[in-house]
């Protein structure tokens, strides 16, 4: 299950004007996305694990490395986060 | 009547180009060789068009639309999104329309109902292997969106009728046209998950083996197995099926594998034997 806000704010970014803005002042810009506030709370405790439980893959490692995570930082978090492919849906 | 005239695969991972002056020599020796031998494939075969299958790494999409399949119908195409792709010497990109359009009547004769787009924006798994493969000038491009990205995925069997369509297509397109195919992503990969930077070397190969040998019914069953503990990325591998469909499961010849750790990628290159007789 995807969070559809935070997902929201994440895809915005990838705007590079927004995301200045965010990397120079990240509390208006969540102000503008109704985010649930453990999931604010997680934004802003750059919380790898809890996020990566509500966002695809793909945008939460594009969300860190824009923010200026160091990918080694990331790597090392998102390994410590669990269970790979828990949200992993097989088809056939 | 349009000709088919090549079936090729190619591995995209942005790090191919982001992290291209940290690579180590053997690295970067192996994807410039297997760039290069890819490109010339492609020249040889002359297309006058060049359908792309690729995911869309959200740049087209997002949760509140996202197609399974989207073909570019329009006469342009943007260039790439992302900054660290600024020196991609295209900032647009001649399509296909009536190809493209001819492609969506043949896919809904045959029961599949792909969504259309005027004006698609081509992010890097579209233009890493135009670029490194070095086609220029490029040839109209018919971009295909299959979404490999976010679940539910397009099943692996309808992936390779997705590609029968497009061989179809091809084969009753009522003009004198060379195309060819290019499917981009995998091999395996994991990227923003606990997995990531894997890669599953012995997936990847026993992947390749299946492909050569042009089993499909093989081919499937591995892959309904296997792909969903390959890491996300492999998930691309869809657009090799596709591809595979395309050649009517004619077995391909791998151009290069190597498995690049600093790219994430199992990195592999193929082309279809489209002129082998089928047994």
């Amino acid at each position: 299950m995807r969070d559809y806000w935070l997902s929201k704010l994440f895809f915005d970014l990838q705007s590079p004007p927004l995301a200045e803005e965010y990397r120079a002042d990240r509390k208006t810009v969540l102000d503008r996305y109704p985010l649930k506030p453990e999931v604010r709370a997680a934004v802003e405790a750059d919380d790898v694990a809890a996020l990566s439980r509500l966002v695809n893959p793909y945008l939460l490692r594009f969300y860190f490395h824009m923010a200026g995570m160091p990918e080694d930082d990331f790597v090392r978090k998102i390994r410590a986060a669990g269970v790979p492919g828990a949200a992993r849906v097989r088809h056939g | 009547m349009a000709e088919l005239v090549g079936i090729f695969a190619s591995s995209h991972g942005p790090l191919i180009v982001r992290n291209w002056g940290n690579l180590a020599p053997a690295a970067k020796d192996s994807l410039n060789s297997a760039f290069s031998e890819l490109g010339r494939r492609i020249k040889a075969a002359r297309p006058d068009v060049l359908v792309v299958i690729s995911p869309d790494h959200w740049v087209n999409f997002f949760i509140d639309n996202l197609p399974a399949i989207c073909v570019g119908v329009g006469e342009v195409h943007d260039g790439p999104p992302e900054p660290w792709l600024k020196e991609f010497p295209h900032r647009t990109m001649a399509g296909h329309p009536q190809l493209g359009e001819h492609i969506v009547r043949t896919a809904v004769e045959r029961d599949f109902e792909p969504s259309i787009s005027y004006r698609l924006a081509l992010d890097h798994g579209f233009c890493i292997p135009l670029w490194k493969a070095g086609l220029d000038p490029l040839p109209p491009i018919v971009p295909v969106v299959l979404n490999d990205l976010e679940p539910p995925f397009p099943s692996v069997r309808r992936c390779f009728g997705w590609g029968s369509v497009l061989a179809e297509a091809v084969a009753s397109y009522p003009g004198n046209l060379r195309v060819a195919i290019l499917a981009t992503g995998g091999l395996s990969h994991s990227i923003g998950e606990p997995t990531m930077g894997e890669i599953d070397e012995a997936f990847d190969r026993a992947c390749i083996r299946h492909f050569e040998s042009g089993d499909t019914r093989a081919l499937i069953d591995f892959l309904n197995e296997r792909l969903p503990g390959a890491g996300n990325g492999a998930s691309e591998i869809r657009n090799w099926v596709a591809a595979h469909g395309a050649a009517r499961g004619r077995g391909f010849e791998l151009i290069r594998y190597d498995p690049i750790p600093d790219v994430y990628v199992g990195c592999g290159f193929a082309s279809w034997n489209i002129n082998q007789r089928q047994g």
